[in-house]
C-alpha cells in the first residue's frame, strides 16, 4: 500500500512515516498543500494522511481540490484545533476520518490501515477469529461451540475488534466507534470493558485471543 | 441616608433660616413704617404683622419650594439611580456591551463614558488571557505529537529491556495525561471565548441516563463499588447529545474516582420544578464546607491529602458546569454530614 503524508511540521511528518513504513507501506511525504495535490496527480495512492494546517494552501482547501477533480482516494485529517466543526467540516468536505492531535501514533497506523482496506471487508454475516465466532444477525457469540452472554455495549466493542482482527485498535478509535464519542472522556472506560469482555471469551480457552498492546491499545488474534 | 434625604434636608434649612431672615427684615421694616406714622403705636402690631406674612406667605413658599427640591433632586441624580442599575448588570461576559449614553454632554454622560471606555480597556485584556490561553493549548500540541509519536516509535524497537520499555511505557501514560489536560485547556478556552457551537437537538435525557449507568457500573465494578439508578423518568431535553453524554460520564467517573472500596453510588433523573434534574450521590472522604464552592474551579483539587491519590485532569468538573451553564442549566454540589456528596444538575425541559 502507498501511502502520502502531507505535515508541514518535519518531526511528525518523520515519526509518522518511519511508523508506517515499519509496518510495511510505502511512504511518499510532503510539507505543502501544492505538493501534495502535484503528487496525488501525478502518483495514485491508497491513503493519504493530511494535515489541516499547512503553510500557504490548507489542507480543507487540498482535500476539496482532490475531491473535484473526482479523486476518491482515502484521506485522513490531522489537525491541531481538534475542534468539533471541523472534524464535521472535513467529513463534509470528503475526508473519510480524522484525528485530532497529539494523536497515538498506533491509533494512526490503525487508522491508515483501516481505510486502506475499505471496500474489502467481509461481507459474511458470522465473523469468526479462531474458535470464536460472532453471528452479526441473531447477534449470538460461541467460543469452542459454548454460548457467551454479552450486554449490547460489549457487543458492539466484540463486533468492531472482530472487524479489525489481526489489527491494532486504538483507543480513540475504539470510544468512536463503539461509544460515538468525538471527545476524550480521560476515563479508563475503554480497559474496563475490555478486561471484562476478556474474562468472558477467554477465561478458559486457549490460546488467549484478546491481546493489549501497552500504551497503544487492543488487538484480537489467534496467534500471540 | 441617601443624598436625596440629605440635599432635601439641607434645603429645608436653608429655606427656614432664609425665611427666618427676610422675617426679621420685614419686622424691622414694617416697625419704622409704623414709628414714622404713628409715633407712638405698640410694638406688638409690627410682630402681628410680620408673622402674618410669615405663616401666609412665607411658609406655603417654604413648603412648595421644598416639594420643588424633592423633585429636583431627583431629577438631578436620576441619571445616577440608571448607571448603578446598568453596572450591576456588567459581568465578564457582556464586557463588549456599553451602558447606554444619553447624549447630552453633562457630567452622567461624561461619566457614562469614562465608564464605558474602562469596559472597552478590561474587555481587552479579558480577551487577551482568553487568547493567551487558546493560543497556548495550540501551541502545547504541536510539540505533544512529536514527544508521543517519538516515544511509541522508541517503545517499537524490540531490543528494548524490559526495564527501559517500563519507564518509556510510563512516560507514555504521563504524555497522554498532558495531551488530556492540554485537550480540557482547549476546550475551555474556547468555550470562553465562544467559540464552542452547541448543535441543540431534542435529546432523550432518560435514555442517555441509563446509557451512563452502565458505563459507570463498569467503570465501579474493580473497585467493588456499587451503582444504583433510582428512578429514571422520561424527560426530553433540548441539547448537544455529545456534551451531554460528556457531562453524564464527567460526573459518573468523579463519583466512582472519589469514592471508596466497597462503596456506592445512586443517579437518577426526575421532574423538578419545571427541569429535568439529575443527581448523582456517592459515598466517599466527603467535601469540607471551605472546598465546596471552589470544586468547579479549574484544577482546584480540594484538601492535598487525597489530590495525588486520584489521577485525572483537574478539569473535569470545569467542563461540566460549562456544558451546564450552555444550556441554561444549573449545577450544585453539597456534601452531608453522613459523607454522602451530592451534585445536582437541572436542565429545562424540551418544551417543543
Amino acid at each position: 500500500m502507498r501511502v502520502l503524508v502531507v505535515e508541514d511540521e518535519k518531526k511528525t511528518a518523520s515519526f509518522v512515516r518511519k511508523a508506517l513504513q515499519s509496518e510495511g507501506f510505502a511512504v511518499d511525504a510532503c510539507h505543502n498543500g501544492d505538493d501534495a495535490l502535484a503528487a496525488a496527480k501525478s502518483t495514485p495512492f491508497d491513503v493519504i494522511v493530511l494535515d489541516i494546517m499547512l503553510p500557504g494552501r490548507d489542507g480543507l482547501s487540498v482535500l476539496r481540490q482532490l475531491r473535484e477533480r473526482r479523486d476518491a482516494t482515502p484521506i485522513l485529517l490531522l489537525s491541531a484545533r481538534g475542534e468539533v466543526n471541523e472534524r464535521v467540516e472535513g467529513l463534509n468536505a470528503g475526508a473519510d476520518d480524522y484525528l485530532p492531535k497529539p494523536f497515538e501514533l498506533a491509533e494512526l497506523v490503525a487508522r491508515v490501515r483501516a481505510l486502506g482496506r475499505r471496500g474489502g471487508d467481509n461481507k459474511s454475516p458470522v465473523l469468526r477469529v479462531a474458535d470464536l465466532t460472532l453471528d452479526t444477525l441473531t447477534r449470538r457469540a460461541q467460543r469452542g461451540g459454548a454460548e457467551i452472554e454479552l450486554t449490547a455495549r460489549e457487543y458492539r466493542l466484540l463486533e468492531f475488534l472482530m472487524r479489525s482482527a489481526g489489527r491494532l485498535c486504538g483507543r480513540m478509535m475504539i470510544l468512536e466507534k463503539v461509544w460515538d464519542y468525538d471527545f476524550d472522556p480521560g476515563t479508563n472506560l475503554v480497559d474496563v470493558y475490555v478486561r471484562r469482555l476478556r474474562e468472558k471469551i477467554d477465561a478458559g480457552f486457549e490460546p488467549k485471543l484478546l491481546h493489549t498492546v501497552r500504551g497503544a491499545g487492543y488487538l484480537l488474534k489467534a496467534q500471540p | 441616608m441617601t443624598i436625596r434625604t440629605r440635599l432635601t434636608f439641607w434645603y429645608a434649612g436653608v429655606l427656614t433660616v432664609s425665611l427666618l431672615i427676610i422675617g426679621l427684615g420685614t419686622y424691622r421694616e414694617i416697625d419704622e413704617q409704623l414709628r414714622h406714622a404713628h409715633r407712638r403705636a405698640p410694638a406688638e402690631h409690627a410682630i402681628y404683622e410680620t408673622s402674618d406674612m410669615v405663616f401666609q406667605g412665607g411658609l406655603p413658599a417654604v413648603a412648595l419650594g421644598l416639594l420643588g427640591g424633592w423633585w429636583l433632586t431627583r431629577k438631578a441624580l436620576a441619571p445616577v439611580s440608571k448607571l448603578t442599575e446598568a453596572i450591576t448588570r456588567v459581568h465578564e461576559r457582556n464586557l463588549r456591551e456599553p451602558l447606554p449614553r444619553t447624549g447630552s454632554g453633562d457630567e452622567f454622560d461624561r461619566l457614562t463614558e469614562v465608564f464605558n471606555a474602562m469596559l472597552a480597556r478590561l474587555d481587552d485584556s479579558f480577551n487577551r488571557v482568553r487568547e493567551f490561553s487558546l493560543h497556548a493549548s495550540h501551541e502545547l500540541k504541536t510539540p505533544l505529537t512529536v514527544l508521543c509519536g517519538e516515544t511509541e516509535t522508541a517503545l517499537r524497537d524490540e531490543s528494548l529491556s524490559p526495564a527501559e520499555r517500563e519507564r518509556f511505557v510510563s512516560q507514555l501514560d504521563e504524555l497522554h495525561r498532558l495531551a488530556r489536560i492540554v485537550d480540557g485547556l482547549t476546550l475551555l478556552a474556547r468555550a470562553d471565548a465562544g467559540q464552542v457551537e452547541l448543535k441543540l437537538e431534542p435529546v432523550g435525557l432518560d435514555e442517555l441516563v441509563r446509557d451512563n449507568f452502565a458505563d459507570a457500573q463498569i467503570l465501579a465494578d474493580p473497585q467493588h463499588i456499587r451503582v444504583e439508578l433510582d428512578g429514571c423518568e422520561p424527560l426530553t431535553v433540548r441539547g448537544d447529545r455529545h456534551r451531554l453524554r460528556q457531562l453524564l460520564l464527567n460526573l459518573a467517573d468523579n463519583a466512582v474516582k472519589y469514592n471508596q472500596p466497597q462503596g456506592h453510588v445512586t443517579m437518577g433523573l426526575r421532574r423538578a420544578d419545571g427541569a429535568a434534574e439529575f443527581t448523582i450521590a456517592n459515598t466517599g472522604t466527603g467535601i469540607s464546607p471551605e472546598s465546596l464552592p471552589r470544586v468547579f474551579d479549574r484544577f482546584y483539587r480540594g484538601d492535598p491529602a487525597h489530590s495525588h491519590a486520584v489521577d485525572g485532569c483537574g478539569l473535569g468538573l470545569s467542563i461540566a458546569r460549562w456544558i451546564v451553564l450552555a444550556h441554561q442549566g444549573t449545577i450544585r454540589i453539597g456534601s452531608g454530614p453522613s459523607k454522602l456528596t451530592t451534585v445536582t444538575v437541572r436542565l429545562p425541559l424540551d418544551t417543543k
